[in-house]
């Protein structure tokens, strides 16, 4: 599998996205864009290919959910792989991010190879089609 | 053919529906199938097909439980399908026969036993890791620590204690900003959020306390948000006190890190955790309305002991209403009792207002201002004032009326009571005894004095200062104190009320008072008098105020900031407000601020001199007079002078500090207005004083802010402008 994809972290807190850039890198991905909230992130999305989104849920001026939303609803953007991260599994929170077209969702906190695992299996459904 | 869509819908669902079949959930696949369910239920409303209903709601909710990983997915997938399979059933059988008459109560027990009991068998050994914890609070610990400490370097530490820091600094601002404007969601998200990022963080790095803590504030800020919590002090202390543990927590790290400790600082948060969790209960009793007894007991209608009696007999029997047996008991008339219970009832309503923009508030009142000038200048116009129709006459003042009317409402749209600022004062003092090794109590007195929320703001800052003040010289130490024969712990009264067209606020301590004998060898050391100069007590303590004069003997961590009595004086006069001091010494003291209610309206009286008008501010003005010829005197060394009932004022020629030419230069041809600021009084020589009037002030603008002497202008009521004098720094002008 391609490990060069470029992927995409979308957090608030800086802390955050260096400890899943570490987490990634771990797991051989070393090819890495930041953006601290969602509105950053649709403008990295609409400016280069991004290949993979990791979303936090909660961020100020624009949520991981309403990316998502904003990502899925723009038919200049290709349908891009998209991970939520969510703190627990809140069942409202989950459900609403699969309806709004979510590939896979990851609980806070995760290890490297639970990461890369997701990664992976959503890749693979992606090549597949 | 209405049941087409249904039915094609259910039918796609089906085909679908394989997604389910594999190892792991098709998420994407999932959400699709959702949305369908959603809009299946929809239409099954819709058209009354009860059964369809129930089935797609039942499974519409199983495959939540089947995405969150709650269910089992192979016998979960089972489910689904047979339910699939039954929504065709039901929906071909409606289409065709106009009804479904098959038993479904069978299969819907089946799914109610799925998606209810397997909640229980969560954890599972071999359950994946990320398994949902929809109740579960737990982090997985199956993935093992070793792993998670490979994320944990110690830079990563390291940018995680600067980051959550900065966080929390942020989380205490919009705490505070809460407590100002309670109904705003933006702040409860504000605060939510970096405890929701912390606790993230906290995870990875494996902080299990700081974690644990993190959370619960985060729970309790998201029971706000989900406006199950009011927002009210006891909640707002809460979340105070968390974020200062949480603060000490992280702190403490960081001295481990930077090997200043080497053992964390064990933390008992048991007692957080009991506030918290009895939080409804306190909140509740605390936003009860006030009972009928205590409003009489506290407007002094009834004794204590009256009421007890009264409540005793109330109990019966026979049993009667407290306010009967009052009236009965002699101890109250019904008339005092009615009062009290509109009392009550208005404080039950209070929630009867609405919220609005203070932007908007500001431009009402603004227009407002406009409106009052724009009527002025109508009512002095020529042909207006030289008509003679009644009429016009009448109208035009019942117009007048109805503007000041409506003026004194605008203004108090913005009036707000002071109550919050004085609980942010106590919070401080709390803040500041804890650094200073020093106790107080805080009490508060008329906090339900209303003043104008631009104002609030404004004098905050010094009303900050002035604390401290208390606080670090003020109250003493509690060996002080011992010594002294007061009791260990200080007394801060914070009291507000109206007196004329100010707040006062006054700060008073119960510590040693200001020492005389201090202030005055510290005036001589700086050379600002002589050992022999004798001065009033109201002139020594004013010497507090001048630029780097401080009596405290050691700089603390609080005073040591760097910001001294005369920056608050400067401060108190910007607002057009000023500082009196009392003090006896071995009681304490108080500093008392006086501020306008508004920034907005000022009340005047209006001047002329030449061609030119003024306003001097109604406050300052202590006298008018026309001097006698005898009063006069040029002093050598002192300048011009009057004798003003027995009392020798500095005259102050207003033409010439203005460069104007006046109607007379005789002070006895012309008029003096006794003017007070910063405890000293002047004559300003004027030609004529047309009258007083409320004025909208006007800035004067960037280029003329710092115009010596004058603090604003106002359009005056023909037309022209008048420029709103300053006393204060007029009186330093007339002194170069």
């Amino acid at each position: 599998m391609d490990k060069n994809i470029k992927i995409l972290i979308v957090d608030d807190f800086g802390t955050m996205r260096k400890v899943i850039r570490n987490l990634l890198k771990q797991g051989g991905y070393t090819n890495i864009v930041e953006a601290e909230d969602g509105v950053v992130a649709f403008k990295e999305l609409k400016s280069q290919k991004i290949d993979f989104v990791i979303s936090d849920w909660n961020m100020p001026n624009m949520t991981g959910y309403e990316l998502l939303k904003a990502v899925r609803a723009d038919g200049d953007l290709p349908r891009v792989p998209f991970l939520m991260v969510t703190a627990e599994a809140l069942q409202d929170n989950v459900v609403q991010a699969v309806k709004a077209g979510v590939d896979d969702y990851i609980v806070k906190p995760f290890t490297a190879e639970v990461l890369a695992g997701k990664i992976k299996r959503i890749i693979e459904k992606y090549d597949a089609q | 053919m209405k049941y087409d869509n249904v039915i094609n819908l259910i039918n796609d669902m089906a085909s679908n529906f394989m997604v389910l079949d594999g190892q792991k959930v098709d998420v994407p696949a999932a959400g699709k199938l959702l949305n369908q369910l959603e809009e299946v239920i929809k239409e099954a409303d819709a058209q009354e097909i009860k059964p369809l209903k129930r089935v797609a709601t039942g499974i519409n909710s199983l495959l939540e439980k089947i995405v969150l990983n709650a269910v089992e997915q192979k016998e979960g997938g089972r489910a689904f399908g047979e339910g699939l399979i039954r929504m065709q059933e039901i929906s071909s059988s409606v289409k065709n026969k106009g009804s479904y008459d098959e038993d479904i109560e069978e299969y819907m027990q089946s799914l109610a036993e799925l998606t209810g009991s397997t909640l229980e068998e969560e954890e599972k050994p071999g359950a994946e890791n990320d398994a949902c914890k929809v109740e579960n609070e737990s982090p997985p610990e199956t993935g093992g620590r070793e792993e998670k400490f490979e994320v944990q370097d110690e830079s990563l530490l390291k940018d995680f204690i600067t980051e959550a820091l900065e966080y929390i600094d942020e989380i205490e601002v919009n705490i505070l900003n809460l407590e100002q404007d309670p109904e705003n969601t933006e702040y409860v998200n504000a605060i939510f959020r970096p405890f929701h990022s912390i606790k993230g963080v906290a995870g990875f790095l494996d902080l299990k306390e700081i974690r644990d803590l993190a959370h619960i504030l985060e729970d309790l800020l998201d029971r706000v948000r989900s406006n199950e919590l009011p927002v009210n002090p006891t909640l707002i202390d809460i979340i105070l006190d968390g974020a200062d543990v949480l603060k000490e927590m992280i702190t403490s790290l960081k001295e481990i890190l930077d090997g200043e400790r080497d053992v964390p600082a064990v933390r008992d948060i048991s007692k957080l955790r009991h506030r918290i969790d009895t939080v409804d209960q306190r909140i509740d009793s605390e936003d009860k309305a006030k009972k009928l007894g205590t409003i009489l007991v506290e407007d002094g209608v009834i004794t204590e002991e009256a009421l007890e009696d009264s409540l005793k007999i109330a109990e019966g029997p026979p049993r009667q209403k407290v306010g009967e047996a009052l009236i009965k008991g002699g101890k109250a008339t019904p008339k005092q009792v009615t009062g009290a219970l509109r009392k009550q009832a208005a404080q039950a309503t209070n929630a009867d207002t609405i919220r609005v923009d203070v932007s908007k508030l500001d431009d009402l009142i603004d227009m407002i201002g406009e409106l009052v000038i724009t009527q002025a200048m109508v009512r002095q116009n020529p042909v207006v004032q030289g008509s003679s129709d009644e009429k016009l006459g009448r109208h035009v003042s019942q117009l007048a009326s109805i503007t000041s009317e409506l003026q004194r409402t605008s203004t108090s749209l913005r009036m707000v009571p002071i109550k919050q600022t004085f609980q942010r004062m106590s919070r401080l003092v709390r803040d500041l005894t804890r650094s200073s090794r020093k106790i107080a109590t805080v009490e508060v007195v008329g906090e339900d004095t209303e003043v104008d929320r631009n104002m609030i703001e404004e004098i905050y800052n010094p009303l900050v200062h002035m604390v401290r003040n208390s606080v670090d010289h003020g109250i003493g130490t509690p060996e002080e104190r011992v010594k002294s024969g007061k009791p260990e712990a200080g007394l801060i009264q914070l009291k507000a009320y109206h007196k004329g067209g100010n707040i006062v606020i006054e700060i008073t301590d119960d510590g040693m008072g200001l020492n005389k004998k201090k202030i005055l060898k510290r005036a001589v050391e700086k050379g600002l008098m002589k050992e022999s100069d004798i001065l009033s007590d109201n002139e020594l303590y004013k010497l507090l105020f001048l630029p780097g004069f401080s009596t405290a003997e050691r700089v603390t961590e609080i005073s040591g900031r760097g910001v001294g009595m005369d920056v608050v004086k400067q401060a108190v006069e910007k607002l057009r407000g000023k500082i009196e001091v009392s003090s006896t010494e071995g009681k304490g003291s108080t500093f008392a601020t006086f501020f306008p209610l508004t920034m907005a309206i000022i009340d005047g009286m209006i001047v002329r001199v030449g061609k030119e008008k003024y306003i001097i501010p109604a406050t300052a003005i202590r006298q008018l007079l026309r001097p006698l010829r005898e009063s006069y005197s040029n002093v050598v060394g002192k300048g011009e002078m009057l004798n003003v009932m027995n009392k020798l004022l500095p005259l102050v020629r207003l033409h010439e500090v203005f460069d104007v030419k006046p109607d007379s230069e005789n002070p006895w041809d012309a008029l003096v207005v006794v003017v007070e600021a910063e405890n000293r009084s002047k004559c300003l020589l004027v030609d004529e004083v047309i009258g007083k009037e409320e004025v909208v002030i006007k800035g004067l603008g960037a280029g003329l802010r710092n115009i010596e002497g004058v603090s604003g202008g106002a359009i005056a009521g023909d037309g022209n402008i008048a420029l709103i004098l300053d006393p204060g720094s007029l009186f330093a002008l007339s002194e170069t």
